[in-house]
């Protein structure tokens, strides 16, 4: 065992013990104080979705630990559901002691008990069928707030840019924002506003004097992306790729790919972007479509390019036009969405020199694949928003370009359904090719698949196991040398623990 | 999981030193480990002992009462019973046996061996150099009169005690007339540059004596060689040992103060702690210079029989290069980690070996018979003890 080692995934013995011990304390903690707390945290984690919810709550061991990455953020809706909550409990306790001392028949000590023992599961019941009134009567109301905001859009005079995909969103979103901020007036909506309801109060908080809107249309279930792109009308459209981020909803990649190209249905053919490097896009594509690759998009053609911490360095190319562009987004993979950016800013009548400068003020987003400067010459790439498979690919083959002592830290990818057992192993195999020096893994229900892989692929490296991310990070900052790079990909929310 | 108890504090000028080399790295580095159960035993400047796992944070000692708080919570005291324990006395109390303890004290009633005859006594493993070391290298003028012992160079030295100055004054400048311009004046077991002065003329020498006899009973005064090369270099270990790169602080004084020591800022080196802002790692002296400081670095070791950890201080005449021995120190300010990162150690890796290297020489000194037999109680009363 090396002295940063902390343990390898339990064994399965003494396995009936172990699920006797898990067993009570599952029940025990229930009857915790803090399980209201709990039960409301969840709810706001899981999205208020009643089925992510109840499957997440069968797995939990502890209730009085369920806040391990997060903390329960008090919207106005958490803190009513909590008072809620405790207002039940209140009463099934007032219930109990009213029938203890009203004691008829011995059925009523029974009674009483029955009550106090099963408060938490009517509390929980409560908390779900407010939420669900609550859907109820929001329902009609966020309708409205949509058609009201479906309505504003259909008059706004601007350009209308619509992303899907199952991962690349947000950079595609950034990256298009900032390059047609050189010659255009674009508005974009915040951080994740990809649901109806969001991009509905971001409509409403529009000038109308904007030249160009930007809009990521999130998908979970098939239908999505339709209902979002019916809204926002798109005349341009981007998909980012297609792969097995939420295959746990979608069960098939063909329902992910039919639901991602539901936006092929509201956009003119050579006006929809397709991401050429993820297969599955690619196979979906029409000859029509606009590809994007790092070898480039459109007429533009990416040559001689260079990449590193600094950021992507690269010419591009068309009909005798040459732009020379420096991006500070990390790994060549970047490189196609970049060309892509530059073809609709040129197809949008932006002039060379508006490219170039748009391409130059291009940096890496929070939380995905940036590069920080830890004390002691280290690097840490952070990469822990990024949590799909052609992320972690990309991930992998920007760390084995770079110089260094390379660590890989991850906790594996979350919502790989029946495949993820094979996009594990798969990455573990990819990571062994690369020559990554040392893998770190936190201990969750997938990592182990990273093992095999890595096994697989005859890792030559050092792996090390860390209980969760908290420990690793500190472990990792009391092992780190100078010249180090430590690239941490992706994160485990606690939904998933 | 064994039980660690991080000493640090104490009655020191450099106290607050001590709780920077506690935190980064030692108690950060265990916690990170997952190895230990890691608790933090802080002695203040009056000497009372507390036991807390707040004080795991270095937070806690930036808090503007953390003292008001402290003064509210139990004092610890040490149990030598099978062992050493901690003990929080009172209606609940509680006892905490401790497996190995990591001091992390610098200068007097800590460093200087005190601490280490006390865990001695408690017969318990503990981190760094023993007492005899720790005795020898705190001092500084014995420490030369050891290492000239075994043929090694010093600079020309004076050294007298705070009596000896009030009744031999004359005398002893005379003695101190005899060396040569610049000197310094140093006081004798103080670390982190405290009390120290560099003299260049007479009228300034009796000042900086009398300064530095305000913080020690004994001083000592030296030549000052120049042009100067100052190089240190940092070593672990019992019988194998380590070094890591020689050291060339760099100068932004005259001499190197405690603000440069342990507050001055500035991007060099980088690193968090101390001792990451002022100094060239690997010195920039030539291979050949090299070698020679970390082979007699080693010999120093050896000589004053330092063990787990310490740091030898060389003075080298930069146009002859000639090498003098001038101190060591058996707790270097958070344990030089900075350096020997950059000769491939990490934080978590010097610690754990350090721990390794204290149970190493607790397990050796356990073949030591310290215990013997013998009747001569009986024979009290005997006819020799009559007469």
């Amino acid at each position: 065992m090396t002295p940063l080692e902390i343990a390898r995934p339990r064994p399965s013995g003494r396995a009936s013990a172990g699920a006797i011990s898990n067993g009570v304390t599952r029940w025990l903690s229930r009857r915790h104080p803090r399980y209201i707390r709990s039960l409301v945290y969840m709810l706001q984690a899981s999205e208020y979705n009643i089925g992510d919810f109840f499957r997440w709550h069968e797995r939990v061991r502890d209730f009085r630990s369920v806040e391990k990455r997060k903390q329960l953020v008090f919207s106005a809706k958490a803190t009513a559901l909590l008072v809620f909550g405790w207002v039940v409990l209140l009463f099934m306790l007032i219930g109990a002691v009213i029938i203890f001392l009203s004691v008829s028949s011995p059925w009523n000590y029974v009674l009483s008990a029955l009550l106090l023992l099963e408060a938490p599961l009517v509390v929980m019941v409560g908390l779900l069928l407010a939420v669900a009134s609550v859907r109820v009567i929001q329902g009609p109301f966020e309708r409205f707030i949509v058609a009201c905001a479906k309505k504003r859009l259909a008059e706004h005079r601007g350009v209308k840019i619509a992303i899907a995909g199952s991962f690349g969103k947000t950079s595609m979103r950034e990256v298009l924002k900032t390059v047609l901020s050189e010659g255009k007036k674009v508005a974009a909506p915040p951080d994740s506003y990809n649901t109806p309801l969001s991009i509905a109060r971001f409509v409403r908080g529009l000038k109308g004097d904007e030249d160009v809107l930007i809009f990521e249309l999130g998908e979970y279930y098939p239908g999505d992306v339709r209902a979002l792109a019916r809204a926002v009308q798109p005349t341009w459209g981007f998909v980012t790729g297609v792969n097995e981020a939420h295959l746990e909803k979608f069960k098939t990649l063909e329902r992910t790919t039919g639901t991602i190209f539901e936006l092929a249905e509201f956009v003119d053919a050579s006006r929809l972007y397709v991401n050429g490097e993820s297969a599955l896009a690619r196979s979906r594509a029409k000859s029509s479509n606009v590809l994007y690759t790092r070898e480039g998009a459109g007429d533009w053609r990416i040559e001689n390019p260079e990449t590193g911490l600094l950021g992507t360095t690269f010419m591009l190319t068309k009909n005798g036009a040459m732009v020379r562009a420096h991006s500070g987004l990390c790994g060549l993979h970047s490189l196609g969405v970049l060309a892509a950016a530059a073809d609709i800013a040129s197809r949008l009548g932006l002039t060379n020199a508006e490219i170039e400068r748009g391409l130059a003020r291009t940096k890496p987003f929070a939380h995905r694949l940036e590069p920080k400067q830890w004390p002691d010459k280290v690097t840490f790439i952070d990469d822990s928003y990024n949590g799909n498979p052609d992320g972690a690919r990309a991930a992998i083959e920007f760390l084995s370009s770079l110089q260094g002592r390379r660590w890989y830290v991850t906790p594996g990818l979350v919502e790989g359904g029946a495949r993820a057992k094979d996009i594990h192993e798969e990455i573990g195999r990819t990571l062994a090719a690369a020559g990554i020096e040392k893998v770190a893994l936190i201990r969750t229900s997938v990592a182990h698949h990273i093992e095999a892989g890595l096994n697989e692929g005859g890792f030559n490296g050092e792996m090390l196991w860390y209980s969760d991310m908290p420990a690793c990070l500190a472990a990792l900052r009391a092992s780190a040398l100078p010249g180090d790079i430590i690239l941490v990909q992706n994160d485990w929310p606690d939904q998933y623990a | 999981m064994k039980t660690i108890a991080v000493i640090f504090g104490g009655r020191s000028a450099e106290h607050d030193v001590s709780i920077i080399t506690a935190h980064i790295p030692i108690i950060d580095s265990l916690l990170a480990s997952g190895k230990f159960d890691v608790w933090p035993v802080y002695i203040t400047k009056d000497g009372s002992w507390y036991a807390d796992k707040a004080m795991n944070d270095l937070s806690f000692f930036k808090q503007p009462e953390w003292e008001e708080r402290l003064v509210k919570w139990k004092k610890v005291q040490l149990s030598f019973d099978n062992g050493l324990k901690l003990v929080w006395p009172g209606l609940t109390s509680k006892k905490l046996a401790i497996d190995v303890v990591f001091p992390s004290m610098h200068g007097t009633l800590g460093e200087d061996g005190s601490l280490m005859g006390l865990l001695r006594m408690a017969n318990v493993p503990f981190v760094g150099c023993d007492i005899f070391a720790s005795a020898v290298a705190m001092d500084k003028v014995l420490t030369k009169q050891v290492v000239t012992a075994e043929g090694l160079s010093v600079v020309p030295y004076v050294w007298f005690t705070r009596t000896q100055w009030a009744t031999k004054r004359q005398e002893l400048l005379a003695a101190v007339r005899k060396l040569r311009m610049p000197l310094f004046v140093k006081p004798v077991h103080l670390g982190s540059s405290i009390g120290i002065a560099k003299v260049k003329n007479p009228v300034e020498l009796e000042n900086a004596i009398e300064v530095a006899l305000r913080y020690d009973e004994k001083i000592l005064i030296e030549e000052a060689i120049e042009p100067l090369i100052e190089v240190t270099l940092p070593i672990i270990g019992n019988d194998e040992v380590r070094t890591a790169e020689c050291e060339r602080p760099l100068n932004r004084t005259e001499f190197f103060d405690f603000k440069d020591k342990y507050l001055s800022g500035g991007k060099k080196g980088g690193g968090s702690g101390v001792n990451n802002a002022y100094s060239e790692v690997p010195a920039d002296i030539g291979e050949e210079l090299t070698q020679q400081v970390k082979e007699l670095g080693v010999k120093v070791y050896r000589t004053l029989g330092c063990t787990g950890i310490a740091r030898v201080d060389f003075l080298i005449h930069a146009d002859t290069k000639k090498i003098y021995v001038n101190e060591v120190n058996t707790l270097p300010g958070s344990l030089y980690h900075h350096n020997w990162k950059k000769a491939g150690v990490s934080n978590m890796e010097l610690v754990l070996e350090l721990v390794r290297l204290a149970e190493e020489r607790f397990a050796a000194q356990k073949d030591t018979t310290y215990a013997f037999k013998s009747d001569i109680l009986n024979k009290v009363g005997g006819p020799k003890f009559q007469e």
